[in-house]
């Protein structure tokens, strides 16, 4: 299959540490929530993409392997800053699977096929003004991303739209001790 | 956490060449201040022309075919690497007093300093590494 990326790197052929450099280097083309696929066959890449965004502080979200080939999926993250959350109506985690409301995952598609809430419906936040008439206003609607912070843009958007049944989900996917589904 | 990392380079060969490198430049891509001291051989790894053409262990010639294959970079390809990333090369003074080679003999870019000026370096790195 193939994952909606931002940017592509191909850093196949290449042994240690030319993985990490070149994503190094990439890293620095994109803007904060983007996602960056680097395809690898370094074999030894796939621990130290993962060791390397834990460093400097993006987000690893997985390793997809076909044929030899590795593919990274790492998201851009500056580690800084803790953004204020502001829409008040809120629901907490642990509520949302014993309601019959819609889970709206605002995550990238590549968050979301690497582990997410069984039955939570994806479209990130990039798309969701396009997307909004696959959405029932009347139904209640739980926004969840990985820590609250783009749920909540995205439920502020929502309720802007109509949606009076929204509620961002708090804390996000980092915090869910449940199953997780894929779809890779 | 310390975000620096303090190499030694004292030795000329190939392998040693590879560790000191290998080691820096991912400890710079992730985004560490990097320093390596060069001393005694170690500053072979560092030497324009000694660059080129750093030995094999003996016993371990047979590995040439083994880093061609692998696609390994050469050494002045992770030495131009490092140095893009911001990695700082200090070449032992008292070792090219010794040796008498002058920053001349060195690729450009170098700084030049004593034992102080390491440690003072990596009296708050980690880790420190001796190759």
């Amino acid at each position: 299959m193939s994952m909606k990326v931002d940017f592509q790197l191909d850093a196949k052929g290449l042994s240690c540490p030319m993985p990490i450099v070149k994503t190094k280097k990439a890293m620095a083309d994109l803007v904060d929530g983007q996602i960056l696929e680097v395809s690898a066959t370094d074999k030894g890449s796939k621990a130290d993409v993962a060791a390397w965004a834990e460093t400097v502080g993006h987000q690893y979200i997985g390793t997809l392997e076909n044929d030899g080939v590795l593919k990274h999926y790492i998201r851009k993250c500056t580690n800084d800053l803790i953004e204020e959350v502001t829409f008040d109506q809120t629901i907490d985690l642990e509520q949302i699977t014993n309601r019959d409301g819609l889970i709206l995952d605002v995550r990238e598609e590549a968050e979301f096929a690497f582990g997410h809430i069984e039955g939570a419906k994806s479209i990130p936040i990039s798309e969701l003004d396009t997307r909004l008439s696959e959405l029932d206003k009347e139904q209640e609607i739980y926004v969840i991303c990985r820590t609250g912070k783009r749920s909540d843009m995205a439920a502020q958007k929502l309720a802007s739209r109509g949606f009076a049944k929204v509620f961002n989900v708090l804390p996000g996917m980092t915090s869910w001790k449940g199953d997780l589904t894929k779809n890779i | 956490m310390s975000n620096k990392v303090a190499i030694i380079a004292s030795n000329g060969g190939l392998f040693d060449a590879y560790k000191v490198f290998n080691i820096a430049t991912a400890a710079a891509a992730s985004e560490k201040e990097v320093a390596i001291f060069f001393t005694f051989e170690g500053l072979n790894l560092i030497h324009k022309q000694g660059m080129h053409a750093l030995p094999m262990p003996a016993g371990a010639e047979h590995y040439a075919e083994g880093f061609a294959k692998a696609n390994v970079p050469t050494i002045p390809q992770l030495v131009e690497m490092a140095q893009e990333l911001g990695v700082t090369f200090i070449a032992c003074q008292m070792t090219m007093d010794v040796m008498s080679l002058s920053t001349d003999d060195f690729i450009d870019g170098i700084a030049v300093g004593g034992a102080v000026t390491f440690l003072e370096f990596a009296k708050d790195a980690a880790p420190s590494l001796t190759f």
